[in-house]
């Protein structure tokens, strides 16, 4: 089976063993420049709170939560109705589907309107289907070069054939995500595979099959998997996929530092300062099974 | 153009066929056989003279009468001729090495005052002697790393394939093998490169001034001469390193007609390691090997034939195969029509090629290759038309075949071929140059390459509109071409100049223009180039690049040439550089073309170089004040930046003194400037996961500390060699002697256990100071 960072790791051995490379925090002086609002709008079409988070930019160097940007008001346009966020004070604003029902309307456009001091800014996002997981299943391995002895568990579900789609797989152990001290490591998909246009309508491939289990922790017997399979759209997948990227962009092959694009417009025309964050629907569908010795 | 050419042909004939000869041959080494290249071959009375070129080939023409004719070359004695010169002569010269060993360790190739009295300036000649004196990383003598320590060059740091020279990128040095283009020069990513030293003859790196004869590159010419082998007696040699382990063999296959060189050298981590690996791995491969032959054979003193070939893998698996590597071939003759009249024809196939697969079954399984290869066809000819001009022709043209991806993926037993489609392109160059002595004092080189470049057919002409600079290009049309049709094509005039003026006896000034073109790109965006890089041809959206350059020079040598300087200033300007959009898709991406950008260069520097030729005490110490920029739309707000490779400062001290018979020593040490980096203002929080942000979009806004280091090493000849065949030397080095952690770059990231908190990482390629030692031996 193949584990997709063994390359790095021969690499990082066949160096150890004759030199010593070497990774250790510094002091930086960085510039202080003018905060920005940003939008952390992952929604989805089932019937849990949705939240949108408002926050602001910070200096890089602050090493505290960023503060939540109160006082704003979010509507999630609809076919005919449109959601209301209320404000909880901490920068979320939630909607409760159990009032006005899901946001659920496949193959509709949905638009994300926000108001914050006198500015309006809004996003759309087409909420695309999402394919059914069929299965998972799980095979006990031996402890190998950068994976440790345990199950190890696949999830097999089909691309959708004849049309563009991108997706966002989320595995949960025990209901904690599988990689909790890697934040940045999300998995996504471009069709069935990792780009490009070869793998339309195509069972997901194994290296994406095979990311739901964290090759330091895999499961053990008894353990919960739970497997989330989210639609996006083209604008959310190159946004995540950059985040993947920029957050932890070192070493000999890193690439220049770029800056994220956001889809999240100006609605008024006026010049104003560039909002960051994403605003995201997708329809979710989860398979979830206990891993059996 | 070719008009011209009997023109001038004829207007020779006319001018001087009647009473003046030539005095034509070769200089060789008596020792091997082996032909010296750039030795001199002077007439003391008139006060004039030639040097042998790169086949060790020499003609001078005189008036008839009686002159004494000296030959000479460092490190070797000079022969003097006495000849009555009445009708064209024949005469091929053995000259014999010097033999006392202390006081006469010399470290050029060349002959004496050469840097002073040649029309060419911007170059750096290292034999293969030096380089192996050079302190390296893990004791592994290196050509590339070696060139890093000569002046108007720099790299973005340790382990990084390739070297970038005046303000170019690592794709426009046109790096050259026996005259056929290596695209990866590099073994591990970027720790070795992959010339075998025990196989080089000699290195010449042209930064400036390049003669109409070089073409295809904006940057550099580095122009490896492989060993021809030992043409009177049978040898050997090698060697065993702590990462490689070498051995070659040279002799005659006939005497003073034919002889073999052969090299190979296979890094032997994977045997070492293989104990500590556990049961899973023991399958696992990471080598690498390369294999260096040649031979020739001087059929008469007419013609020469010269055949010689590369060959060398890197090995990656465990799970998957990854494996990358060069091969090249080049076959050669030497004819000489008359005595004025030379031509080298070479031949040459050049593949670069990688390929990754996993170890898949037929339900899941994923391979992917690539390379380029190309195919080329070179006539040069030397005229030399009397003492005054040396008149060089010729013409060049290559075929490429370029496979970006050839590709497919199995997945659940359904497969796919991914592949993309391949490009085919043709360059053609024709030039002709002249090298004209002028009175006493001026030498000029001038001449002209006419460039001219095809994107052929089968392929698609590929149409974008136009967006803002920076944002993702959409393909609005493709139209079909058939096998060999023209898609795109392009002319360039490229005019050269150089010229020496000479001051006195010691010293000179020169100056060069030249103006490049270049049809190849290297699509990296990476800050080391990796091996899996695509080389890609001008197409009608991608344009050639061209650079045009001015150098000026002064030029002295010290103490009866024991010490030469040389100080030279350049200017640079650089267009159509490719450069990439944000977040731009390099791999399987059959729209690439609209994630490439194309801005334009400045380089501007000053260099400074004084080497030590003689005596115990051997070096140099090179100095660079230099800068490399950039100015793109769509990146830094379309302002200039500063390259990921450039350096204000960059000082190479190199070293080697030999104390007696059994101990020599050498150390070297470099000072540069660190690279540029974009560093983030800001951070934001997505999804719990910090992104760092610039809020002024700039690129290589800041500076990494800067770079230093001191290696050492002492070599050890035991006294016992004097009188045997069998001759070793150990070699004991430390490289980075004072375990400074130079970095490589400086990244950001969320700390892992307190999601709250940002560090900044500096990541250091070699930490520690790296001991090494080996045993090489000659036989």
């Amino acid at each position: 089976m193949m584990r997709t960072d063994k390359i790095l790791i021969l690499f990082s051995l066949m160096c150890s063993l004759f030199m010593i490379s070497c990774e250790d925090e510094i002091d930086v002086d960085l510039d202080e420049r003018p905060n920005q609002l940003v939008v952390d709008a992952f929604l989805t079409n089932d019937s849990s709170i949705q939240t949108v988070r408002l926050t602001t930019s910070a200096p890089y160097f602050l090493n505290e939560p960023t503060k939540g940007a109160q006082g704003a008001t979010v509507k999630v346009i609809g076919p005919n109705i449109s959601y209301t966020f209320s404000d909880q004070g901490d920068g979320n604003y939630n909607y409760d589907p159990s009032t006005n029902g899901p946001i659920d309307s496949t193959g509709f456009t949905y638009r994300l309107e926000l108001v914050y001091e006198g500015n309006t800014y809004s996003a759309s996002s087409l909420l695309n289907p999402v394919p059914t997981i069929d299965t998972i299943i799980s095979v006990f391995e031996e402890e190998e070069l950068g994976s440790e002895a345990g199950y190890y568990a696949q999830f097999f579900a089909t691309d959708f054939a004849g049309r563009k789609d991108y997706y966002w797989i989320k595995a949960f152990k025990n209901g904690i995500d599988v990689r909790p001290d890697q934040p940045s490591s999300l998995i996504l998909a471009e069709d069935g595979a990792f780009g490009g246009d070869g793998a339309d309508g195509f069972v997901f491939i194994l290296p994406l099959r095979a990311a739901i289990t964290n090759d330091d922790e895999p499961f053990a017997a008894g353990d919960i998997c739970k497997v989330e399979l989210l639609s996006l759209n083209e604008d959310a997948f190159e946004f995540l996929d950059q985040v993947t990227i920029q957050a932890n962009n070192g070493g000999l092959f890193s690439t220049p530092p770029a800056n994220i694009k956001s889809n999240i417009k100006d609605a008024s025309g006026n010049l104003q300062e560039e909002v960051l964050g994403v605003f995201s629907l997708s329809s979710i569908s989860t398979f979830s099974t206990q891993i059996k010795p | 153009m070719r008009n011209l050419l009997f023109l001038f042909l004829l207007l020779s004939f006319s001018a001087y066929s009647q009473e003046k000869y030539t005095i034509s041959g070769y200089v060789k080494s008596a020792t091997g056989g082996e032909e010296l290249i750039g030795a001199t071959v002077s007439v003391p009375d008139l006060a004039t003279g030639v040097s042998t070129n790169v086949y060790g080939y020499y003609a001078l023409t005189l008036p008839a009468g009686t002159y004494k004719i000296r030959y000479s070359y460092l490190g070797y004695t000079d022969v003097i001729k006495e000849v009555n010169l009445k009708e064209d002569i024949q005469l091929s010269i053995e000259l014999n090495e010097t033999v006392n060993e202390l006081e006469t360790v010399e470290i050029t190739s060349e002959g004496a005052n050469k840097n002073v009295e040649s029309v060419e300036m911007s170059v750096n000649k290292i034999d293969s002697k030096t380089i192996k004196k050079i302190p390296a990383l893990l004791g592994e003598a290196d050509v590339v790393k070696s060139v890093l320590l000569l002046p108007g060059v720099s790299t973005v740091g340790e382990g990084s394939t390739g070297f970038n020279v005046r303000g170019g990128g690592i794709d426009q040095n046109l790096v050259l093998l026996d005259e056929a283009p290596v695209y990866n020069s590099s073994h591990l990513f970027g720790f070795f490169s992959v010339f075998n030293p025990d196989a080089v003859k000699n290195v010449s790196l042209v930064k400036g001034g390049i003669a109409p004869q070089y073409g295809g590159r904006l940057s550099s010419i580095l122009d490896i001469r492989m060993k021809e082998g030992n043409k009177k007696e049978f040898h050997g040699s090698g060697g065993v390193g702590v990462i490689f382990s070498r051995l070659s063999l040279e002799g005659p296959i006939k005497k003073d007609k034919a002889s073999f060189l052969i090299a190979g050298r296979r890094s032997y981590a994977d045997v070492m390691a293989k104990p500590f690996l556990s049961s899973d791995l023991s399958g696992s491969k990471f080598y690498f090997y390369d294999l260096t032959a040649k031979v020739n054979w001087s059929m008469n003193e007419k013609n020469r034939f010269y055949l010689s070939g590369y060959f060398g893998r890197d090995i990656f698996g465990a799970g998957f195969l990854f494996n990358w590597g060069n091969a090249t071939t080049t076959a050669r003759w030497n004819h000489i029509f008359n005595d004025r009249l030379f031509m080298n024809l070479t031949g040459y196939y050049s593949d670069y090629d990688y390929s990754f697969g996993v170890d898949g079954d037929s339900e899941d399984d994923f391979e992917w290759s690539s390379s380029v290869v190309s195919y080329s066809l070179k006539p040069d000819f030397s005229y030399y038309l009397n003492n005054k001009n040396t008149l060089k022709f010729g013409g060049q043209s290559i075929y490429y075949d370029f496979k970006p991806a050839e590709a497919k993926f199995a997945s659940d037993g359904r497969t796919n071929d991914i592949s993309q489609p391949e490009k085919f392109a043709i360059e053609n160059g024709l030039y002709i140059q002249n090298e004209q002595k002028v009175g006493a004092r001026i030498k000029l080189l001038y001449g002209l390459r006419w460039s001219h470049f095809s994107y052929l057919g089968e392929g698609e002409k590929q149409v974008y509109n136009d967006t803002v600079p920076g944002i993702r290009k959409t393909l609005v049309s493709s139209e079909k071409y058939d096998q060999y049709e023209s898609i795109a094509s392009y002319n360039n005039f490229e005019p050269r100049l150089s010229i020496n003026y000479s001051l006195t006896e010691v010293s000179s000034l020169k100056a060069s223009y030249n103006r490049m073109s270049q049809y190849l790109h290297l699509i990296s965006n990476t800050v080391a180039s990796t091996p899996v890089d695509l080389w890609l041809p001008t197409t009608n959206n991608l344009k050639p690049q061209i650079a045009d350059q001015i150098a000026v020079g002064y030029f002295r040598n010290f103490s009866n040439n024991a010490f030469e300087a040389s100080a030279e200033v350049f200017v640079k300007d650089f267009q159509n550089q490719v450069d990439y959009i944000d977040n731009a898709d390099i791999f399987f991406n059959d729209e690439l073309e609209g994630d490439l950008l194309s801005g334009d260069g400045r380089a501007y520097g000053l260099e400074l170089f004084i080497k030590k030729n003689k005596g115990a005490l051997t070096g140099w110490v090179s100095y660079t004040l230099s800068r490399s920029e950039r100015k793109v739309n769509g990146i830094n707000k379309d302002d200039w930046y500063p390259t990921r490779f450039d350096r204000l400062h960059n000082l190479s001290v190199v070293s080697a003194y030999q104390l007696n018979d059994k101990w020599g020593f050498s150390a070297n040490f470099v000072y540069s400037t660190g690279t540029p980096a974009t560093f983030p203002t800001n951070r934001y929080e997505i999804q719990g996961i910090v992104v760092p942000h610039n809020y002024d979009q700039s690129r290589n806004n800041y500076r990494i500390p800067a770079y230093h280091r001191l290696d050492i090493s002492a070599t050890l000849t035991p006294r016992k060699n004097k009188d045997r065949r069998w001759q070793g030397e150990w070699v004991f080095s430390v490289y980075n002697v004072y375990s400074r952690r130079n970095p490589y770059s400086i990244f950001f990231e969320q700390d892992e256990n307190d999601p709250n908190m940002t560090n900044a990482i500096r990541y250091s390629v070699i930490g520690s100071f790296v001991p090494a030692v080996s045993y090489n031996f000659n036989f």
